[in-house]
């Protein structure tokens, strides 16, 4: 691997963050009231309105797979320290998924490229722009023919413009998209089913049954921060009256299959008869025919009986006949307007991906194609195996790949221009909805990067091109004068961008689409993303890679995930190695066993395996993409055998399968609706805990507040979300896949999976009776007169007895100094909170810094902190509010009514700990006439 | 009658010259210890992460080191402090073996709590001095109790053992034949000349000594006891734990004592003080303490099971059929069921016999331990916090470090002290009675 030469030595020296501190103070006044200059410059003496220690909060949006999502990026003294949800933004509503928070880390990632290549060699930029005027006059000359853009998916409407323009000036030229992470089948169901691409928009507060089908609601679906908040809405019968019930079908557990009332497991050959069986009942009112599964007729029953408070919903990974069936299913269940809308597709030209790609491939391998530009993506990993992407790249006599780092496609590529970072780029996109979000620089670029809008106007000609203006113009119309344009930065929505329903009528045939059955004679192989890498985008970033998966708690990591059946069947353990074999391309990886795997499937989650890439991402995991074929994108058949040999596998749960004393031992409680119904207080514990201690010294009664949380189970959908947001805000070292293995994980909250199904996040209690606190022989432990249980680093000398006797096992131990191995600048971490040292004990304080925070904005303005005000960074962070956090004294406040809840009840409350966090236990709204498959 | 006690075990410890069987022993301790070092300098440049210590394994071998070396300990005050106030006289001949032993032992032990420290170069902070910020220590936990207690065994038990001594420095200066050991020995004599008046000074400090070591033996087990005790871990939360660690540790300190004892007697040529009787009274008290863990072992397994603690029924099924099944079962055997066999005279009084026996109550007293602080942390009442504990190569270096140190200690002082009490001896011949 060459190791391009940084431009300015190194980026840390104090002149570049100066530099970058800079940058961030003239971009505090772009968009605050210092008058719009367009040149960052860097300031000697601070904006007037720069306080030293106050956060400044800037929108801007987190781009995935062309959606946005609003985000606030908090300030400290100019840089970047922490991303939180923007509460205006339609996709984000104050919520943010992983990807979002890890963001900021990505941003002070120093493997990020540093300058432009050629041919792998560094070079400067003039040297391209000099190629690239030869280029331009060929391209003049040809009128384009032979050029290609490739993008991902688009939905910048400033993108999409500046692309027709290019096509003006070249008529020649034609625009591929490829995402790894496929939508195709979901705008070709559109297709067959209205004629044209459509988002389907459910409304899941308004939706009394809903079945998902190998769903994304909650997961990764455009929008899906949004879905989760609707459906968590009608999820706790203490709060709804009406308790929504959720089937999921599908072949590998999903976060909406978990969350699911029931949930049935079937592989995707078995898939069809399912839905041929959902089209006789609710279609034509037939009987469920022959062939499929038992439960189906209570599913299509419950569905139709709930008619227009019915919702159907399909997953990506689902052929383009199912998603036209499922669209003639939710018309015929006559949701539309009420569980579901139908809103124009927020993507600037959506097409055939797939197709789309090929034809480039075809195009790059017969010489056709002779200039290629490459914005943003990694093509050369994530295409399809049996295209040769990479070997047709290599063809092309000028190539330009931008990228944020040096990955797979730049290093075949001929020209690598570095990518700005979303924190260095002016631009927009649009979220499901269709509403527009500016994307807004955060700071100069800190190696010279360009954005996409960028690298399309110097292809245009404008060989210095300012984003910043660039992007002003595109917007002049809309948001003409200052005004608007700084309103659109403030709520970080451009108003009126949302999309209205539109009244497409469904198509007849739409009604008869059935996809077809394949049966194979062994293993079907289903290609997923993995949850936190994506198409492998994110493998250079070590929060996401040592973010425990939800289903498996793995880190660093993507073994084939197998049935219990099946993995009897072959032999297998967790650990052992396996050949996995298909259309003759073989990959050797371990197995993880998952249960709740449709028999006969085997997950291969792409994404890791990157085979150039940054010093984090390098080595870990297998690359599943080999095995990948444009027309198996989704499932494939497949031969899967033991081969000798294992491999360690960190997963922070170390049960294993769950025997029946471990599934008994589970200490997340939940029942089913009627029980609730029946009597409110099912999931109380017999007989009420009596406080008598050893040392009469009850936590202070007298203090005016006493810190708690409520946190329900109802709600919580294992995202993750809030166990990025708290690293990224108590700057929690990531350890490393060894020490993983080594059971010395530093997350403060980790989200355990109980009983396969349940979620419940743990955190530090804050137990008004702390166990960790009497045995500690220096007091580095104790309690404020407000209730936290506090962690003293200074005095702490190591001695672990705390954590032993923690009953929640929530405290962490440096074991290293993993703080300061990190690869990772000082700049990046939060201020507010002590980087911990080796030797001393940490966990969650509560976010202690910003209840003072709150404490003392309400001190100045004299009056006291009030209910919501001040939240932690799990519970900003949650998409589903299942946290609540406030003063229980309170009774008014939020979390004093959840915790008035009947539902509430205290985990190892028997050991009278009396935990501040107490819990409000899942409740199953389970169907009489289905049982789980 | 009188002078061969004096003559041999002073000529012992004044011959010029080391036999050759003490370099064998020597040259691989100080091996060890070499490795001890390597080990510590190794844990203090990284961390405590080079051990296999881990999330709900918190404490591991340092601790269970640390357990067992302060329970080897206790044999050697047990039998010079104990037994001297119930004029038992046949300590006379081990005494000095056990107390060198003790205080080897000890010194090992005072090192683990603060090796195990997250950073250990604040450990003075567990002592309760004044200071600018009115800091104290935590005085409810049981790790500071116990601080204050292996503080103050381990002084007292160099104190015992130096006061012991000084009569027979005063007979090794006397006997000294170089201006060196004169000097040597006469400087650590303090003085000693053997007065009357300095006899009564000194039998009565002895006495009142005794009389503290006595009951130190007791509080400083029940203590470490405590710090489990005290803990709400399921597997610790017991009431039974001082005494049953009591039982423990003076098990461990006969075992050690008779597995010093036989191979010094044969060595050193002590057969005509150190008799067979002397082995027959040790093996008849390990024998006591083995069945006194036995009942404690049974009193374990019932009031867990008498009580209705589910979590505790699982970890103590987890502890006979689980991860660490052998551990469990191997401590049973080696401290409860093989030394069963002293119930015959013959066990008793066949060296062989009473060294394997020992050898094996020594391990499984490590194993008992070990069962206690990792088999209880590994399966807490957290089924998502439950882990494994894997010892990495460091773990074992330090625990066969200490190995190392405690043999280059005794070796040092079978080399150049008194092994047995002369001047006792010489009392005991005096007033006629057989050691």
């Amino acid at each position: 691997m060459t190791s391009p030469i940084p431009p300015f030595g190194d980026p840390w020296e104090r002149r570049q963050i100066l530099k970058m501190m800079a940058a961030g103070l003239a971009l505090g006044g772009v968009s605050g009231c210092d008058g719009d200059s367009d040149a960052l410059v860097p300031a000697v003496m601070p904006a007037t309105d720069m306080v030293p220690g106050v956060p400044g909060l800037f929108t801007s949006a987190s781009v995935i797979g062309g959606y946005a999502e609003g985000i606030l990026i908090e300030h400290r003294d100019g840089r970047p320290v922490k991303v939180a949800g923007n509460p205006k933004h339609p996709a984000s509503l104050g919520a943010t998924d992983v990807f979002a928070q890890a963001l900021l880390l990505g941003f002070y990632d120093p493997d990020r490229a540093r300058g432009p290549t050629l041919n792998n060699r560094p070079v400067g930029l003039s040297h391209f722009m000099t190629a690239l005027d030869k280029r331009r006059q060929h391209l003049a000359e040809t009128h384009g023919e032979g050029f290609r853009i490739l993008t991902g998916t688009v939905t910048s409407p400033t993108l999409a413009a500046q692309i027709a323009q290019l096509r003006a000036v070249y008529p020649g030229l034609r625009w591929h998209q490829w995402e790894a992470v496929s939508r195709d089948q979901v705008r070709a169901g559109a297709q067959l089913a209205y004629g044209r691409s459509l988002e389907t928009v459910p409304r899941l507060e308004r939706a009394n049954v809903i079945l998902a089908i190998d769903s994304d609601l909650l997961s990764s679906a455009p929008g899906h921060l949004a879905y989760a908040r609707a459906f968590a809405e009608r999820r706790n019968p203490a709060r709804t009256q009406h308790m929504s019930r959720v089937y999921a079908v599908e072949s590998m557990p999903t976060l909406t299959g978990l969350a699911a009332d029931h949930r049935f497991a079937v592989s995707p050959p078995d898939m069809p008869a399912v839905l041929a069986g959902l089209a006789a009942a609710i279609l034509r009112d037939e009987p469920i025919p022959d062939g499929a599964p038992p439960w189906l007729a209570g599913v299509a029953a419950d569905l139709k009986s709930h008619r227009r408070g019915a919702f159907i919903h399909a997953g990506p990974d689902q052929p383009a006949e199912t998603h036209a069936l499922v669209h003639a299913l939710n018309e015929a269940l006559e949701g539309r307007g009420h569980s579901f809308d139908l809103l124009p597709s927020a993507e600037a030209a959506p097409l055939d991906q797939r197709a789309s790609l090929t034809d480039l491939v075809r195009g790059m391998e017969s010489g056709a194609v002779d200039t290629l530009l490459i914005l943003g993506g990694n093509p050369a990993f994530t295409a399809p195996v049996d295209l040769g992407f990479e070997a047709a790249l290599r063809k092309v006599a000028f190539s330009v790949s931008l990228a944020d780092e040096p990955n797979e496609t730049s290093a075949a590529a001929t020209w690598h221009i570095p990518e700005a970072h979303p924190f260095e780029a002016w631009g927009d996109a649009r979220a499901f909805d269709g509403s527009v979000a500016i994307q807004q620089a955060q700071a100069l670029p800190l190696y010279g990067g360009r954005s996409q809008n960028e690298m399309l106007a110097i292809f245009n000609g404008d060989y210095y091109p300012d984003g910043y203006s660039m992007l002003r113009r595109a917007w002049q119309d809309r948001l003409a004068g200052d005004q608007p344009w700084r309103a659109a930065l403030m709520t970080g929505v451009v108003e009126g961008t949302a999309a209205a329903p539109v009244g497409d009528a469904l198509r007849p045939e739409a009604a008869a689409a059935l996809p077809k059955a394949e049966k194979s004679a062994g293993v079907t192989v289903l290609f997923r993303p993995d949850p936190h890498l994506l198409d492998g985008r994110f493998a250079n970033n070590a929060w996401l890679q040592e973010l425990p998966r939800p289903l498996t708690k793995l880190v660093w990591d993507n073994p084939l995930l197998v049935p219990p059946a099946l993995a009897d069947r072959l032999g297998l353990a967790k650990g052992d190695k396996a050949a996995l074999t298909v259309d003759g391309r073989r990959v050797e990886a371990p197995v993880w066993i998952v249960p709740g795997l449709a028999d006969d499937c085997v997950v291969a989650q792409f994404g890791f395996g990157r085979r150039r890439t940054g010093s984090v991402g390098e080595g870990a995991g297998w690359d599943y993409f080999q095995l990948r074929r444009s027309l198996g994108l989704h499932d494939a058949p497949a031969k899967l055998e033991k081969i000798p040999g294992r491999h360690v596998l960190a997963s922070t749960d170390r049960r294993g399968l769950l025997t029946e004393t471990e599934r008994e031992a589970a200490l997340a409680r939940q029942s089913t609706l009627a029980s609730f119904l029946a009597d409110a207080q099912v999931l109380k514990s017999p007989g009420a805990a009596v406080s008598v201690t050893l040392y009469d010294q009850p936590p202070a009664q007298s203090a005016d507040m006493a810190w708690g949380m409520s946190i329900d189970l109802n709600a919580c959908i294992g995202c993750n979300a809030c166990i990025v947001a708290c690293q990224a805000e108590n700057n929690i070292p990531v350890v490393g896949k060894e020490q993983v293995a080594r059971e010395r994980e530093m997350h403060w909250l980790r989200i355990d999976l109980d009983e396969g199904s349940q979620f419940q996040p743990v955190l530090c209690m804050h137990c008004e009776e702390a166990p960790c606190e009497v045995v500690c022989p220096v007091g580095a432990t104790v309690h404020d007169a407000e209730g936290l249980n506090g962690m003293v680093y200074n005095r702490c000398i190591g001695t672990r007895f705390c954590a032993n006797n923690c009953p929640y096992k929530v405290r962490r131990f440096n074991f290293m100094a993993f703080s300061a191995e990190e690869k990772r600048p000082a700049q990046s971490r939060n201020p507010e909170v002590t980087v911990r040292a080796r030797g001393v004990m940490e966990k969650c304080t509560f976010c202690v810094q910003r209840i003072a925070a709150a404490r003392i904005q309400a001190d100045i303005e004299n009056r006291p902190i009030r209910d919501g005000e001040l939240k932690t960074a799990c519970q900003s962070a949650c998409p589903t509010q299942a946290f609540t956090f406030g003063n229980i004294r309170d009774p008014d406040a939020e979390v004093s009514r959840r915790k008035a809840s009947p539902l509430t009840y205290a985990m190892l409350g028997e050991l009278n700990t009396r935990p501040r966090v107490t819990y409000e236990g899942r409740i199953r709204n389970l169907s009489t006439d289905a049982e789980d498959g | 009658m009188e002078m061969p006690v004096a003559d041999k075990v002073a000529g012992l410890a004044l011959k010029p010259g080391v036999d050759a069987w003490w370099w064998w022993a020597f040259i691989p301790a100080m091996a060890l210890t070499a490795l001890l070092a390597v080990a510590v300098s190794w844990l203090f440049a990284k961390g405590i992460g080079v051990w296999g210590n881990n999330n709900p394994v918190m404490w591991a071998f340092p601790i269970i080191n640390y357990v067992w070396w302060i329970g080897i300990a206790s044999g050697g005050t047990f039998i010079s402090a104990f037994f001297f106030l119930m004029k038992a006289t046949w300590r006379t001949a081990l005494n000095r073996i056990a107390e060198s032993m003790t205080l080897c032992a000890a010194a090992c032990a005072g090192l683990y709590p603060i090796l195990h420290l997250g950073r250990a170069w604040f450990a003075y902070w567990l002592v309760p001095y004044p200071d600018t910020m009115g800091l104290w220590p935590q005085f409810r936990s049981p790790l500071l109790w116990d601080f204050y207690a292996v503080l103050t065994y381990v002084i007292s038990s160099a104190l015992f053992w130096y006061l012991g001594l000084i009569p027979d420095l005063a007979t090794l200066r006397d006997r000294a034949e170089t201006p060196g050991k004169r000097l040597f020995f006469g400087l650590a004599a303090v003085g000693f000349h053997g007065r009357g008046e300095q006899w009564r000074h000194y039998r009565a400090t002895y006495g009142v000594l005794a009389a503290l070591m006595a009951p130190l033996v007791i509080s400083v087990h029940s203590i470490v006891g405590l710090d489990f005790a005290g803990g709400e871990v399921p597997g610790w939360h017991s009431t039974q734990f001082p005494p049953f660690f009591v039982f423990g540790a003076v098990l461990s300190g006969f075992a050690s004592v008779l597995l010093l004892v036989i191979p010094l007697r044969r060595l050193l040529g002590l057969g005509a003080f150190i008799t067979e009787r002397h082995l027959e009274v040790l093996g008849r008290l390990m024998l006591t303490a083995s069945v006194c863990v036995g009942y404690a072992y049974v009193m374990d397994a019932f009031s867990t099971f008498y009580g209705a603690d589910e979590v505790e029924h699982r970890q103590f099924l987890e502890r006979l059929t689980g991860l660490y099944w052998p551990v469990y079962w191997a401590t049973l055997l080696f401290n409860v069921f093989i030394p069963q066999a002293l119930w015959w005279r013959r066990a008793r009084t066949d060296p062989a016999a009473l060294m394997a026996i020992s050898l094996l109550v020594v391990i499984g007293m490590w194993f008992e331990r070990f069962n206690i602080i990792v088999g209880s942390l590994h399966r807490t009442a957290m089924p998502s916090a439950w882990g494994d504990f894997h010892p990495t190569f460091w773990d074992y270096a330090t625990l066969f470090g200490t190995v190392g140190l405690f043999f280059s200690g005794f070796l040092l002082f079978v080399r150049f002290l008194p092994v047995i009490s002369i001047f006792e001896m010489r009392e005991m011949q005096a007033s006629g009675e057989k050691p």
